[in-house]
């Protein structure tokens, strides 16, 4: 294997051997701190153009599974790992992790102190990054002088409508880019399911006369999508039951004032406790998020807080009080992650059908 | 013949949950709510759903027990008797209210406790919300809440365990 390197933003180059595609790479720096679900997690579209860095020190030991697909393209810019396993105990052994980064241009980079890096990444924060063969000053230039494309949602979303069909009830998801593990759990309950784009218009959604709307996760930072997506939400949420997660719970925050505010640590793993407030219980959840809703910004007229991280507070959850309409940070798909969230979807089909009985 | 569970303790507590914000919902911020549950079963359950209540808004709301043996159709000579002394009897006028019960079946209890509602004063609006509702209906009426529909057999029998009593959370249903 051929030595490469890491260079970030503010100068710092990590060494490491390279593996997957041997091309020039650049994109956004973060570190992942769960310990399973590495093909989930760089196949999921939230992670469009980013540089993975993984605090599980062996990756790779699993393989590639058919069932562990959260889009059918990854798109990450890159993977950073300690230990890269070559031998994988996937019994179906069709696929190992260095031939599927080959295979659709990633590069990787193991044997990399990734617990300096990681110590490093929290300080600094996310960061510009590139991993090249060469760490001299034309690839610090070209780093400076690369800028990140801030269309992740249009490059991950659909662009044109398609279904998913099922004979139970009939689900528009609002597609940012969506991650396969909603669709897994919508086919769990034999939902009849339309993805839409996210410029799809209010009249064209209720053509299809949906039971229940699911905003999905996605990409990026919601603001920099158009203000006619906040227009769909706020129509949408009160004409009928919604479900927004990830991206799709900022996108419903912002509809209903909310701000949003970066996180100082962003949370992507599964070790946070996260706590219902209502019931006062305690779970685990899959978290991918750099930004959160501010719970200054909140109206207490328009919105409650449903869910909050219990390691540093951020909220994870949010209600209508008008409206059948709630919307979760964290991922209940469990997609990877711990299955405990996954009511979150009972929760959500229950209310549809109460609403079909009361309100059709 | 073994009894079959149709809600576990978690989808006990997250029908509980849902009810209680579908409340909220339709009560516009839980303003001059008064929960009034059903003895014996449905005055836990108003008392659970008033905590959860309490943890999202910060406020207190008022519950109530009432038995309604009183009031029953199939009981002759009553004496108007709640079974509440002045401190319990929360004042209802004007007030909405929110009757609880564990299980909706011919409707004769929520008939009765419309009675005996009526008998302590005049409430704005009465709702019901019930645990479940196992359908049967001999009187006009329905719920507002519903935590579970389970069709049954006239012969069937629902059971409802609350832990404060039976020591655990559940459903099922008895042949």
């Amino acid at each position: 294997m051929m030595k490469r390197h890491l260079i970030l933003e503010d100068g710092t180059i990590f060494q490491g051997l390279g593996f997957g595609s041997p091309a020039t790479t650049f994109g956004e720096i973060i570190f992942h701190t769960a310990m399973t679900g590495y093909q989930e997690i760089i196949t999921d579209p939230i992670y469009d153009g980013q540089m993975i860095v993984f605090a599980m020190p062996v990756i790779g030991a699993g393989g590639i599974h058919a069932e562990a697909y959260e889009s059918v393209k990854p798109t990450i810019s890159g993977m950073i790992v300690h230990d890269l396993a070559e031998v994988s105990v996937n019994r179906q052994r069709r696929m190992n992790l260095d031939r599927f980064l080959k295979q659709h241009n990633i590069p990787g980079l193991y044997q990399v102190d990734t617990r300096q890096l990681i110590r490093h990444l929290r300080e600094t924060g996310p960061q510009k990054a590139t991993i090249v063969d060469y760490a001299d000053e034309h690839a610090v230039d070209q780093l400076v002088a690369t800028v990140l494309t801030n269309k992740q949602v249009q490059n991950t979303a659909t662009p044109k409508p398609y279904a998913n069909p099922g004979r139970g009830r009939h689900i528009v998801v609002i597609d940012f880019g969506l991650k396969h593990g909603i669709l897994r759990m919508l086919g769990d309950y034999d939902a009849n399911v339309s993805v839409l784009p996210y410029t799809t218009s209010v009249e064209e959604v209720l053509t299809l006369d949906p039971d229940g709307i699911i905003l999905s996760t996605g990409p990026g930072d919601p603001r920099t999508l158009p203000e006619s997506v906040l227009t769909l939400i706020r129509v949408l949420q009160s004409k009928v039951p919604m479900l927004g997660i990830g991206l799709g719970h900022e996108l419903f925050a912002l509809a209903n004032g909310a701000e949003l505010k970066p996180l100082p640590s962003e949370h992507h793993g599964m070790n946070h406790p996260i706590q219902e407030i209502i019931s006062r219980q305690i779970f685990y959840a899959m978290q991918g998020q750099g930004y959160a809703v501010d719970g200054e910004t909140i109206n207490r007229k328009k919105l409650f807080v449903t869910y909050r991280d219990l390691v540093d507070g951020a909220v994870q959850g949010l209600r209508h009080r008008e409206f059948p309409a709630f919307s979760v940070q964290f991922f209940p798909d469990a997609a990877p992650g711990p299955l405990e969230a996954t009511a979150v979807f009972a929760d959500f089909f229950e209310t549809v059908e109460d609403y079909v009985e009361h309100y059709n | 013949m073994a009894n079959k569970e149709v809600l576990d303790n978690a989808s006990l507590q997250r029908a509980l949950t849902r009810i209680t914000y579908e409340i909220i919902e339709r009560n516009k911020g839980g303003q001059d709510l008064v929960l009034v549950g059903i003895k014996t079963r449905g005055e836990f359950l108003a008392h659970r759903i008033a905590s959860r209540l309490e943890q999202l808004e910060e406020v207190k709301i008022p519950v109530m027990a009432i038995d309604i043996t009183n009031f029953r159709d199939d009981v002759l000579n009553h004496d108007d008797s709640l079974g509440l002394n002045d401190e319990e009897r929360t004042n209802i006028a004007d007030k909405n209210i929110v009757l609880i019960d564990d299980v909706l079946f011919t409707g004769r209890t929520i008939r009765a406790a419309l009675d005996a509602l009526i008998h302590i004063g005049r409430p704005k609006t009465i709702s019901l919300a019930v645990l479940v509702d196992r359908g049967h209906r001999e009187l006009p009426i329905r719920a507002d809440f519903v935590g579970k529909n389970i069709p049954t057999a006239q012969n069937e029998k629902i059971k409802v365990f609350v832990q404060e009593i039976d020591g655990r959370d559940a459903v099922e249903i008895v042949h």
